[in-house]
């Protein structure tokens, strides 16, 4: 018998790696990236799109909140206005995060439900494993902290989000890069007595960067690589570059026009 | 009008509200914390509107809603709501 015959046999019988796309790293407005994220999830629910995984960049720098807080209760509006930062409700829960252009780099994970653990905290562990290994890649030791949390060294590196909406999944999170904290406790609603110099060194006890802990400052393709590799692991499946196609881009300008105004922005 | 915080192990709840007598008769919950399916926070606002501000009663409502709905809160328990909500009334009085 032909040698080669057996090893092709052999070859078909396993299970090649799922495909999954990955769009090329984007910076866009906090409107937009919303807009995208929503539309990503609502077509693959519908069949309609692949499962995803991208990362962009937020331009302006943006204070995002989560879908159940009260914009006023904790962003100071007149500091975002101040600087140039803009406002977004997200469609995930959670807290309000600080988004620095020059400083974070962020992902977006679009599957079927099917594709995680039904347990909330096992989904999050799954997903965030991607980043465990991305931070691995670049030289750091990680560790996923439940619920949605990546720590290096015991101190926050990266903070999730995560909806579950009509059959699929969308987690979206932070890569800590070089934010600038300081910047950040301005935009957000702390307790005045807290923004204090001790309180800030307190925060540099709980919360790190990449530049911090490697001593230097990668860059976002340098990271995305890492995270790309990681997340391919640890999902089990290949990242093949794509583009968005037409029709999530129509779903996405209308999208855009709700996470733009002021009724959304308010909702609650 | 009665206001109040409490920070739950994942999560603060914040919560606003106004009192009939001892009856909520108006309440808007808010915080960072997760709720599947989100949607669900405006049927919690729903079924605390005409429930006592006792203990008892409210963590019977609030159980009662998570049955109903199969709602998921990722370390946050019924207790948490509980004692949110029995803060901001206690403000109010």
């Amino acid at each position: 018998m032909n040698s080669s015959v057996v090893i092709n046999i052999t070859r078909k019988r396993e299970n090649p790696p799922t495909e999954w796309r990955l769009l090329p790293l984007r910076v866009d407005n906090a409107f937009m990236s919303m807009a995208i994220d929503e539309a990503l999830l609502k077509l693959n629910a519908e069949g309609k799109s692949p499962n995803t995984v991208r990362f962009w960049r937020w331009l302006p720098s943006t204070v995002s909140i989560g879908c159940f807080q009260n914009v006023e209760r904790e962003v100071d509006l007149g500091a975002a206005k101040k600087y140039g930062v803009d406002v977004v409700r997200r469609i995930t829960g959670g807290g309000a995060v600080f988004h620095d252009y020059d400083g974070e780099l962020t992902y977006s994970v679009i599957c079927r439900q099917d594709g995680v653990p039904d347990d909330i905290i096992g989904s999050y562990e799954l997903i965030c494993g991607g980043l465990v290994r991305g931070f691995e890649r670049l030289g750091l030791r990680a560790d996923f902290k439940p619920l949605n949390d990546v720590q290096v060294n015991g101190k926050k590196i990266s903070g999730s989000a995560q909806t579950r909406r009509w059959g699929s999944v969308l987690q979206h999170g932070t890569v800590l890069i070089s934010p600038d904290v300081r910047r950040m406790f301005e935009l957000l609603k702390v307790s005045p007595e807290k923004i204090s110099d001790k309180f800030i060194a307190s925060v540099f006890e709980r919360v790190t960067t990449i530049e911090r802990e490697l001593g230097q400052k990668p860059s976002f393709e340098e990271v995305r690589g890492a995270m790309v590799k990681g997340f391919e692991e640890a999902l089990g499946v290949k990242l093949t570059e794509g583009d968005l196609t037409g029709e999530e881009l129509e779903l996405v300008e209308q999208l855009r026009l709700k996470y733009a105004s002021e009724e959304w922005l308010k909702k609650r | 009008m009665g206001y109040a915080e409490f920070k739950a192990p994942k999560g603060v709840i914040k919560v606003e509200l106004e009192l009939s007598g001892d009856v909520i008769s108006l309440i808007s919950l808010s915080g960072d914390f997760f709720m599947y399916p989100e949607d669900a926070l405006e049927e919690l606002e729903r079924t605390l509107v005409g429930v006592r501000t006792d203990r008892g009663s409210l963590l019977e409502a609030v159980r009662r809603f998570y049955d109903s709905m199969g709602v998921r809160t990722p370390m946050v328990e019924p207790e948490h709501w509980v004692e949110a909500i029995l803060r901001a009334a206690g403000g109010s009085r």
